[in-house]
C-alpha cells in the first residue's frame, strides 16, 4: 500500500519537477564598477574570459554559439566565463533573457550597470573605442592578457583561453 | 666615411620622428566618392573652419539611433563654415545601399563610400558612429561620440557639439576625446 502511494505521489510530482527544471529562469544582474573591479581582482586561482555583447549587435550574435561551446569544453578547467550585455537594464526581460535562452547560454551574464558607458570601456581597455563585440582575458592574478575587438572564431577564442590558463 | 654617413642617417631619422611628433593627428589628403559617384578630396575643404567626419553605417542600430541627431548637427552648423562628411567603411554596405539609407532617413550631408576601409584605417576608426572634428589645418581636435546617450533620452553631454562650438570660437577643445559603445566597422579580410 505504502509503495503504491509513494509511486502515485512520485508520478504526480515528477512532471512539476521536470517542468521547473526546464524553465529555470536565467537571472541577470547589473554589473557596476565596484562589482567588475572585484571580479577582476579576486580570481581565486581561475583565469577569466569576458565577452561584451548586445542583442542589437549582429557579430555578437554570430560569435555567441562559439562561447557557449567553449564553456562546455572548458567546464572543469581553471577559467571562468562571463558575459556583459550592453543592452539596457529595462531590456532584461524583453531582450536579454530571450536571447540567452535561445542560445542555451550556460555561463553567468550581466547587464551593464555602470553610471557612464565610458567608465566600463576605460576599465577594460584605454585603447578600446567601444566597438562591439569585444573580448578580454585575464590570468589568475587578474592581469589582462588579451583584448580581442570584433567578431572572433571558436579557434581564435580557444587560442586565447589556452594561453591564459597556462600562466 | 661610412661611419659619418651612418651618423647622418640616424640624425635624419630622429629629425623625421621629431617632425612627425610635432603634428599630432594631422590627416593627409584623401579622395573618396560619395554615393552619387562624385569625388570629394579632404583638402578641397581647406577654407572651412571645422570639418566634421562621422563614420556611419546603414545596418548598425546605434548609428541609426543617431540619424536624426547627425542631421540636426549638420543643419545647425552647415552655415557656420563647417563641412560635414559621413564615411561608410563597412565592407558589406554598398554605395547603392548607402544612398537608399540616406534618402529614407533624410540624411542630407555628404556620405562617402570608403572601399577597402583605407580611410578608416588612416583615422584608426573602429566603431559606428565615430566622430572626428578637424580644423582647417586637418588636425584632429576632437575624437569620439556625438553625445552620451545612445537612446537620446538622457543626454547629459553633447560632446561633438561642444567641441565644434569651441573650435568655431577659436578656443581650445576642453574634452578632446570621448568613448561610447557602437558597432564594429566591418573591414575587408
Amino acid at each position: 500500500m505504502k509503495i503504491k502511494f509513494f509511486f502515485l505521489a512520485a508520478l504526480f510530482v515528477l512532471p512539476f519537477v521536470v517542468f521547473s527544471a526546464q524553465t529555470e529562469k536565467i537571472k541577470i544582474e547589473k554589473i557596476d564598477k565596484q562589482k567588475l573591479s572585484s571580479l577582476l581582482k579576486n580570481r581565486k586561482g581561475n583565469a577569466l574570459f569576458i565577452n561584451l555583447w548586445a542583442t542589437w549587435c549582429i557579430p555578437c550574435r554570430e560569435e555567441f554559439p562559439s562561447i557557449v561551446k567553449l564553456v562546455n569544453d572548458y567546464k572543469n578547467k581553471p577559467v571562468d566565463f562571463i558575459g556583459i550585455s550592453i543592452d539596457y537594464p529595462d531590456e532584461i526581460d524583453s531582450k536579454i533573457i530571450p536571447f540567452l535562452e535561445k542560445q542555451n547560454a550556460n555561463f553567468a551574464n550581466f547587464v551593464n550597470g555602470f553610471e557612464k558607458d565610458e567608465d566600463l570601456i576605460k576599465l577594460l581597455d584605454e585603447n578600446w573605442n567601444g566597438a562591439l563585440p569585444a573580448t578580454f582575458t585575464f590570468d589568475k592574478t587578474g592581469k589582462k592578457i588579451s583584448f580581442l575587438e570584433g567578431e572572433q572564431s571558436y579557434n581564435s577564442f580557444k587560442k586565447e583561453i589556452k594561453k591564459v590558463i597556462k600562466r | 666615411m661610412k661611419k659619418n654617413i651612418f651618423l647622418v642617417m640616424i640624425i635624419a631619422f630622429l629629425f623625421q620622428i621629431a617632425l612627425n611628433a610635432g603634428e599630432p593627428g594631422k590627416i593627409q589628403n584623401f579622395t573618396l566618392k560619395d554615393y552619387n559617384g562624385k569625388e570629394h578630396s579632404l583638402y578641397d575643404y581647406k577654407n572651412a573652419k571645422a570639418i566634421v567626419i562621422i563614420f556611419v553605417a546603414t545596418q548598425c542600430p546605434v548609428s541609426n539611433a543617431y540619424n536624426q541627431r547627425m542631421e540636426k548637427l549638420y543643419q545647425d552648423y552647415r552655415d557656420k563654415n563647417t563641412v560635414f562628411l559621413g564615411i561608410n567603411s563597412n565592407k558589406q554596405e554598398s554605395a547603392e545601399e548607402v544612398a537608399e539609407h540616406a534618402k529614407k532617413n533624410n540624411l542630407n550631408f555628404t556620405i562617402l563610400k570608403d572601399p577597402g576601409n583605407k580611410i578608416a584605417d588612416r583615422f584608426n576608426a573602429s566603431v559606428t558612429p565615430e566622430v572626428y572634428v578637424l580644423n582647417s589645418n586637418f588636425e584632429i581636435l576632437y575624437h569620439g561620440r556625438i553625445d552620451d546617450s545612445r537612446r537620446g533620452d538622457n543626454i547629459q553631454r553633447q560632446d561633438a557639439r561642444n567641441a565644434l562650438d569651441e573650435i568655431l570660437a577659436g578656443k581650445k577643445v576642453t574634452v578632446a576625446q570621448t568613448k561610447a559603445f557602437g558597432c564594429t566597422i566591418k573591414r575587408v579580410d
